[in-house]
């Protein structure tokens, strides 16, 4: 008898009933929306921050310009860099997923020649041992330049079968090139900054000779790099190349990385200074979180004689924009949920008083408050449950929508937002209804009748 | 009753009629509106609900990517002012001139810096002398272990020079300038000097740490060398030979001076190898003055702007040239850009959603006035008259609920403003009287189908029904 009442009053009321239904839904399409969003802005956020560059800095350990003070022109040079055959160990720390995107740097000093050609007497040593330009051979030798060699977008296969491919292609996002980024197998090309290239005369596909301290090499312009930056005094050339020209096969200076970082707390603070100043559960707790500390601790750990430093001017200030944009989204979820709430709340209660009329009646045949009760909430639970899950779906898709237009990522569609979702239903649907059937239910069933 | 009685308008009689009518229509407008006060009362709650919505959402939408700009000023110095192309140095009295163009609510902080190559222990190192105060303004990620240089004599210590030599804070260091007429380059082909040294800003380091290192290629005048060789040498070759190439060209004595270690600074970057002094002690040490390298501004706006700033500062003030920090300036756009869609495609759903919810209510409220519809009619009132005094009614909710959304949209948007960056938020009369509009226009036209259909009824069905 219960049950045919419900669905008669649930037949007869369409309009009214799809209305709760429709309002329901929107409120809880929003929810969903907003709630999916939430959890995973951090992450999404995180990783467009990492447009700023690489937030940590890997050198050798005791590296110092002993190669350019002490030069001696005959003796092998013993240089302090790391072993580019080590590199790919940055990816097997505990944190390796939330390394980013790495590459090396080798700096040497190179004279160039505008003819392509080497120097006179072209003794591969030929250049001169830390003079700078004006001084040296007669006329012959051009401007000493520094070069750089770096992996643009290097292949690596990793000790555990995975691939993975780093270089400044990413790293290097707010270089504006004039012609095209070169690859790492080229054995000819280079990229000049932009104000080098005016002091030395060189356009988009001149070539020149680079005399570096160990050999020469021919060398054409693919890309100028515009901006004020260090590279605007540089060339950028292939790692192998650099290697080449300053005689240190295999070796690298320094290595930049760009990691997914947690914002710094106590802790972290604490262990960034002294990571032997914590106890056992606090380590643990440190080493497992992805402070940029302690991802840069494993990175000594996996690079022999390697001290590896957050770059502060980055990871300070992304863990402060980052925690800024998740309390926003937060309180902006905050919001809409309460928008909605109050929204399907303010239906359901108009939709209740509405029935002042069939509650009179219902009393007046001698139902008793409870039956009353039980019956509005069935009927409405059904219609909220229903909107509520339509509600779901179109949330569900509207986080979509979100997380491609704005990140081009999908946004994961968690358990615990449904369950939140259909609490929030429920909640609403009760605290809209249950104070007006009280309010109803107190007044005279033939007050209410009469519709006074 | 003010129902549609024909009156003769001419008359003085016709007129006083005609304002009577008015008077009872506002009248009866008015009563409706007080005597349901539950209906009402759920009504303009629902116009409010939706008002407060969109202003609170569209002020966040609009001020927050504002608020966030300024935010992103922890990244450091933005724009960089350098000598013009074939200057070697900016003229201190520049800055006077650049602050002025600069200057505005938007300007952070401004640091004039000047490098010299100093000798610690006989070892060479970079010394950067600013003025401390508005270093700190403008690169608040610097990390300070000790206190900041308060005095003249005191001076801060990059992370890497403090490990290397071993010192510790409150040290006493002998910090010796090159004498100022040995130009360095031309005679002592000998001297630790090199622009190449991989250290000096090798351009992993550098490129990575943006700011000072940004600009030392306008150091790099054959000054530099960051690390020593062997500090705890006595025989340093380099070192011993150049002062012997000055004393053999020159006789001019190297100047020297003690100074106090208050603080170990460490960035990650180049500053952990830099002596960081007053610019004060700096010219007075290696007798110097009026001449700077780079002055470091810090400014909270967006990409274009700079850019636009920087060209402006060229064009105007002599013997500079500026240029914005694109590292900065092209990730905070990128950034800005993702925040501003984000909040925007937010704002929109969320609106949407919530105004569809508000004329549902609306049309509910008002079908069930059906009876009410029904009754006017059957007592002589014609469609229009109903549906007028109807939408009026709709009216005067939609500007309540309009105004009411408006004052708690404003409270909310205040309320998270300073929750997530401790400023206020500004109070925009344009979006206030467009939400005010909106909710008017709403609730006019969820009024508006329900009325019309109501009033087509015939009034005998609409009241035989329970």
């Amino acid at each position: 008898m219960f049950w045919r009442m419900v669905v008669k009053a649930l037949a007869r009321g369409r309009s009214k009933r799809l209305m709760i239904a429709a309002t329901t839904a929107l409120g809880a399409s929003v929810a969903t929306a907003m709630l999916s969003v939430v959890f995973d802005v951090g992450d999404k956020v995180n990783q467009e921050l990492k447009t700023y560059g690489a937030n940590i800095e890997v050198r050798a350990r005791g590296a110092a310009v002993l190669t350019e003070l002490y030069d001696i022109e005959d003796a092998p040079v013993a240089s302090v860099g790391l072993a580019e055959a080590d590199l790919p160990k940055i990816k097997t720390i505990f944190w390796a997923f939330n390394i980013l995107d790495f590459a090396p740097f080798l700096s040497t000093p190179a004279v160039f020649n505008p003819d392509g050609l080497p120097v006179v007497d072209a003794a591969p040593g030929a250049s001169q041992t830390g003079d700078s330009s004006a001084g040296g051979q007669a006329g012959t030798a051009g401007p000493e330049v520094t070069v750089v060699g770096t992996w643009f977008s290097h292949h690596l296969d990793l000790p555990t079968g995975e691939h993975a491919v780093a270089g400044i292609v990413n790293l290097r996002s707010w270089w504006e090139l004039d012609g095209g980024w070169i690859a790492d197998q080229d054995q000819d090309l280079a990229l000049i900054g932009s104000d080098l290239a005016e002091d030395l005369g060189l356009e988009l596909g001149d070539a020149f000779g680079l005399d570096g301290r160990n050999a020469a090499v021919e060398l054409r312009v693919a890309g100028i790099i515009n901006g004020s930056g260090e590279e605007a005094n540089q060339v950028v050339v292939p790692l192998a190349i650099a290697q080449r020209l300053a005689g240190r096969p295999g070796e690298v200076d320094s290595v930049e990385v760009s990691a997914l970082t947690t914002p710094d707390n106590d802790l972290a603070r604490k262990a960034a200074r002294n990571p032997d100043s914590l106890s056992i559960s606090e380590w643990e707790t440190w080493y497992c979180t992805a402070y940029v500390s302690s991802i840069a601790y494993q990175i000594e750990e996996v690079l022999p004689d390697a001290v590896a430093k957050p770059v502060r001017q980055v990871s300070e200030s992304e863990g402060a924009i980052l925690s800024k944009t998740r309390l926003l989204m937060l309180l902006v979820t905050v919001l809409s949920l309460i928008a909605s709430a109050l929204a399907i709340a303010n239906l359901v209660t108009a939709s209740v008083i509405e029935r002042a009329p069939q509650i009179g009646l219902l009393k007046a045949v001698g139902a008793s408050d409870a039956s009353v009760v039980r019956l509005i909430l069935a009927e409405l639970s059904l219609v909220g449950l229903f909107g509520g899950a339509l509600g779901y779906g179109a949330g569900l898709g509207l986080a979509q929508v979100i997380g491609h237009s704005v990140f081009g990522s999908a946004v994961t569609a968690r358990p615990i937002v449904a369950l939140l979702v259909a609490f929030l239903v429920v909640l609403v649907v009760l605290g809209g209804s249950l104070p007006s059937i009280r309010m109803l239910l107190r007044l005279r069933p033939a007050d209410v009748l009469h519709g006074r | 009753m003010a129902g549609d009685v024909k009156t003769a308008r001419s008359t003085a009689g016709g007129q006083a009629r005609q304002r009577t009518r008015r008077n009872w229509f506002w009248r009866m407008v008015w009563r409706s509106v007080t005597r349901r006060r539950s209906r009402v009362l759920i009504a303009i709650g629902a116009v409010a609900i939706g008002a407060t919505t969109l202003f609170a959402l569209a002020t966040i939408a609009t001020d927050i990517p504002r608020q966030m700009a300024r935010e992103m000023r922890a990244y450091g110095a933005n724009l960089l002012v350098m000598p013009a192309r074939g200057e070697e140095y900016v003229p201190a009295q520049a800055k006077a001139a650049v602050d002025a163009v600069a200057g505005g609510a938007e300007l952070i902080g401004a640091a004039p810096y000047r490098y010299q190559t100093l000798r610690l222990n006989a070892g060479p190192y970079l010394a950067a002398g600013t003025d401390l105060e508005a270093a700190r303004t403008v690169s608040p990620y610097w990390y300070v272990d000790g206190q900041w240089p308060a005095a003249p004599g005191e001076i801060l210590l990059g992370q890497d020079i403090v490990d290397w030599v071993g010192l510790e804070i409150g040290d006493q260091v002998e910090l010796v300038a090159a004498a100022p007429t040995a130009p360095p380059a031309a005679d002592q082909p000998d001297r630790p000097e090199g622009p190449q040294t991989p250290d000096q800003g090798g351009t992993g380091q550098d490129s990575g740490a943006g700011g000072h290192a940004g600009h030392s290629a306008a150091a790099a005048t054959g000054e530099e060398a960051d690390k020593p060789t062997d500090p705890d040498s006595p025989d340093d070759p380099e070192g011993a030979e150049g002062l012997e190439g000055e004393a053999d060209d020159e006789l001019v004595e190297d100047r020297s001076g003690t100074f106090t270690l208050t603080g170990v600074l460490s960035t990650g970057g180049s500053e952990d190898s830099t002596i960081m002094m007053s610019l004060a002690d700096l010219e007075q040490l290696a007798g110097i003055s009026g001449q700077l390298d780079v002055i470091e501004y810090s400014i909270a706006a967006e990409g274009k702007a700079i850019e636009a700033l920087a060209e402006k500062i060229t064009a105007e003030v002599p013997s500079v040239a500026a240029a914005p920090v694109k590292r900065l300036t092209q990730s905070d756009t990128y950034v800005l850009e993702m925040l501003r869609s984000l909040l925007g495609l937010i704002a929109v759903i969320v609106l949407a959603l919530t105004m569809i919810g508000v004329s549902t209510t609306m049309i509910a409220v008002v079908a069930e006035r059906r009876t009410e519809i029904a009754l006017r009619k059957a007592l002589g009132a014609s469609s229009r008259s109903v549906e007028r005094e109807f939408l009026s009614e709709g009216l005067v909710l939609g500007a309540l609920g309009g105004l009411v959304g408006v004052a708690l949209g404003f409270a909310i948007a205040q309320l998270v403003s300073l929750n997530v960056f401790h400023r206020g938020v500004g109070f925009n009369w344009w979006l206030a009287a467009v939400t005010v509009a909106a909710s008017t226009v709403v609730a006019w036209v969820a009024c508006l189908l329900p009325v019309r259909r109501a009033a087509e009824i015939d009034p005998a069905l609409v009241l035989r029904e329970e």
